[in-house]
């Protein structure tokens, strides 16, 4: 197989996320690292030392029930 | 507290390494490993659901720096399924029954080593968010799908 053809997305990647995809994949891993990770203050979420859950269906449930909605913590 | 740094991402590999746990990084810091370009605030740790597993993240979790009673200690080595840590130099979700991922065995025989990191693959780190439904995963699927469609042109998945 011909490597034009093997270098072809399988279907179409919007022009903009590709462009975004190779120039992540020019940048070192510690440089997308550092770019990656923002701290912001999530309400509720943020306000204990520590939390567990038996089940997920559990965490979920809570999530559901204590945090602000426009987190987006909420099932679909 | 501030950002996540790439130090203490280093800092968690090396000590879950010196005490043998095994562990794969999921969710979107799992993505952001496998070069997926986005933005996220804390680490997502897909952890196996064994006492000794458990015992060996414990003594690691603490050697970090996290402060654990011995009640949350128990939790982690019992395997809760979520434990969610802000009681450490950073944030960190422990996961020991992933939404969408049936074993830990399964998702290890798929991972990808990135610098020394263990990743789920990204077919499960889409399936463990199309299977949680979240609102805020919504968006982010089908670029994450992209990326998948991205990495596979590429032949790195």
């Amino acid at each position: 197989m011909n490597n034009a053809v093997v270098n072809k997305p399988k279907r179409n990647v919007p022009p903009e996320w590709l462009a975004e995809f190779e120039a992540a994949a020019r940048r070192p891993l510690r440089q997308r690292w550092k770019y990656a990770f923002i701290k912001t203050y999530k309400p509720v979420m943020d306000d204990a030392r520590y939390r567990s859950f038996d089940t997920m269906a559990e965490y979920r449930e809570w999530c559901e029930k204590n945090l602000p909605r426009w987190l987006g913590y909420g099932r679909v | 507290m501030g950002a996540f740094e790439y130090r203490q991402a280093e800092e968690i590999r090396d000590a879950f390494g010196r005490h043998g746990v095994r562990y794969l990084f999921i969710g979107k810091s799992g993505a952001i490993l496998l070069g997926y370009p986005d933005s996220t605030q804390d680490a997502d740790l897909f952890l196996e659901k064994t006492a000794v597993n458990g015992n060996a993240a414990v003594r690691a979790i603490r050697e970090l720096g996290f402060e654990l009673t011995d009640d949350q200690a128990a939790e982690i080595e019992r395997g809760k399924d979520f434990v969610q840590l802000k009681n450490g130099p950073f944030d960190l979700d422990l996961v020991f029954a992933p939404d969408g991922i049936e074993r830990f065995s399964d998702a290890w025989s798929r991972r990808h080593e990135v610098s020394g990191f263990p990743v789920c693959s990204i077919d499960d780190i889409i399936a463990s968010k199309r299977a949680a439904g979240r609102e805020k995963d919504r968006e982010s699927l089908s670029r994450l799908e992209s990326f998948r469609d991205y990495l596979r042109s590429r032949g790195l998945t």
